[in-house]
């Protein structure tokens, strides 16, 4: 365990110690990641920005269910037993309130200030109707099972529509959707050019220590010596790149709140963009360092076997 | 302890480095290994390192083939061998003690033990006071002497020497022999490629290679 330790204390001095000989080479480099993993990194701070505020919406879908014209008052109130039992059955609870022709055309004329074009109809053209209020849904997501408990509710006789207004809460759900999916796609490529990147860092390090490598040979050094340094100076590599590429996405949510205030000022929203937590901060460093490692093992194989 | 048996080696289709060579080493032996330039002397060398494979016959080292050796077997039986080849090999990067410590370090050594027998190892070779220098600032004799250094600070079983005074004065030269002699006297094998015919005058035995073949002191 002690030879263990030494041996990669040793590899690692070696990498710093070939980084601290050609720093303007290193730092380029590293530049050159971390413009490469600013783009999904700052993705991913955005996301993750707004993935509370989605989950936060206030998410109680409504269900309007509308009478057919010819249903008789009697029979329209008679079904909220079985409305209710449909809304238990789904293990929600729910809120159930019936609407008569009469009330839902004076809220019509109130809220639309349609009042002299709807008097202009003569009959009140509305059905009875009830709406039921749902709770207990935790995100967007989920209240998209509503769905099937409008199936049943329109299965019900007298009921002649059947409206879901969670509609828009499904299409925010798709849209988050989607931008992972697309966060995802745009990391997995970044993430290739971060790897051919230290790829030929590490290619011209092997060629440059061509000397060191050899005489390391002779002297018994198994391909593990060897190619621990390597590994170091693309971990190395990655780390710093990805510490650079968090500060840059950092620095730039200080001008860009101010715009983001501004917008969500018009919404009564406090809502700012903040940096990463801490959890997501290392996750990221590590995979940086990683994805270093990775291009690293790659490059030292393949370059490698060509000096034997 | 070194066993060659008809072992040849060809580069391509017509030029043959080594023909035919049979030949057996004991241990403790100090032997010289004589020929013109291109006779396969250092071709002879870096098989017994496995720097080259033999294209047909067998090479052990003790008791090993190692034409059957795996490479990842390779390292292991470098660390008995002391090799010196023609150019020292020396890295500039980096001075001279930690040149010397280099074999140690590579076979997971502690650094201040490293330091202690690499300290130790320039004693012996007279260079103790160079510790701290770069090598680009030594002679082309002290590059030797280091290079001398380097290859018995692990305590090789066997030292394989290529050319070690060439270009040297006779002074610088006989000081590098007189490490390696002093090598040989506490029991290490010496094989030492030359045409210098001062440091020949020195020797118990002498293979001669000519064009590849044997041509005396095979036996």
């Amino acid at each position: 365990m002690n030879q263990w330790l030494r041996l990669h204390a040793l590899a690692l001095g070696d990498a710093f110690r070939h980084i601290l000989k050609t720093p303007g080479s290193f730092s380029l480099n590293a530049l050159v990641v971390a413009i490469a993993l600013a783009l999904p990194f700052a993705g991913l701070t955005v996301l993750e920005n707004v993935r509370p505020v989605s989950e936060q919406l206030a998410v109680q879908p409504e269900i309007s269910i509308f009478m057919a014209m010819d249903t008789s008052r009697e029979r329209a109130a008679a079904l909220a037993p079985q409305i209710r039992r449909i809304a238990q059955e789904s293990e929600r609870s729910a809120k159930l309130e019936f609407i008569p022709r009469e009330q839902a055309l004076t809220l019509l004329k109130d809220r639309t200030g349609l009042s002299d074009a709807i008097a202009a109809l003569g009959d009140n053209p509305l059905p009875d109707g009830y709406v039921l209020k749902l709770a207990g849904f935790q995100n967007a997501s989920e209240a998209g099972r509503v769905d099937a408990l409008a199936v049943q509710l329109k299965a019900l006789p007298g009921v002649e529509y059947v409206q879901i207004d969670s509609a828009w809460v499904k299409r925010l759900a798709a849209l988050m959707h989607v931008l992972r999916l697309a966060l995802l796609f745009l990391a997995t490529t970044l993430g290739v050019v971060v790897i051919a990147v230290v790829f030929n860092t590490i290619r011209l390090q092997v060629l440059t220590q061509r000397e060191e490598i050899e005489v390391c040979r002779m002297f018994g050094a198994t391909d593990a010596f060897i190619c621990r340094p390597f590994y170091y100076t693309g971990a190395l590599l990655g780390l710093c790149a990805g510490v650079l590429a968090l500060g840059a996405v950092a620095a730039a949510l200080q001008p860009l709140n101010s715009a983001v205030a501004d917008f969500a000022r018009l919404y009564a929203s406090e809502f700012r963009l903040a940096p990463l937590n801490l959890p997501n901060t290392i996750a990221l460093l590590i995979i940086s360092a990683g994805l270093g490692v990775f291009g690293a093992l790659l490059s030292v194989k393949k370059h490698l076997a060509r000096l034997s | 302890m070194i066993e060659f048996h008809q072992v040849s080696k060809q580069y391509g289709h017509d030029k043959s480095a080594l023909s035919d060579i049979t030949l057996s080493i004991d241990k403790g032996e100090l032997i010289f290994l004589s020929g013109p330039s291109g006779a396969g002397k250092s071709t002879l060398l870096k098989m017994i390192a496995a720097m080259e494979k033999p294209s047909s016959g067998t090479i052990t080292v003790n008791n090993q083939d190692i034409g059957r050796l795996k490479s990842s077997g390779l390292p292991y039986l470098r660390r008995n061998l002391g090799l010196m080849f023609q150019q020292q090999c020396l890295l500039n990067d980096r001075n001279v003690l930690a040149n010397v410590m280099l074999p140690l370090l590579v076979t997971g050594h502690e650094k201040a033990d490293a330091q202690k027998r690499a300290r130790a190892a320039l004693d012996k070779v007279g260079l103790l006071d160079q510790a701290n220098s770069e090598p680009q600032s030594l002679s082309g004799g002290e590059q030797q002497r280091v290079a001398v250094a380097r290859a018995i600070v692990n305590r090789p079983q066997i030292i394989l020497a290529d050319e070690p005074t060439a270009n040297l004065d006779r002074a610088s030269a006989d000081k590098v022999m007189d490490a390696l002699h002093a090598f040989h006297g506490v029991g290490v094998t010496c094989l030492i490629a030359t045409h210098d015919e001062h440091i020949l005058s020195r020797a118990n035995r002498v293979i001669y290679l000519e064009r590849g073949r044997l041509a005396g002191g095979a036996a």
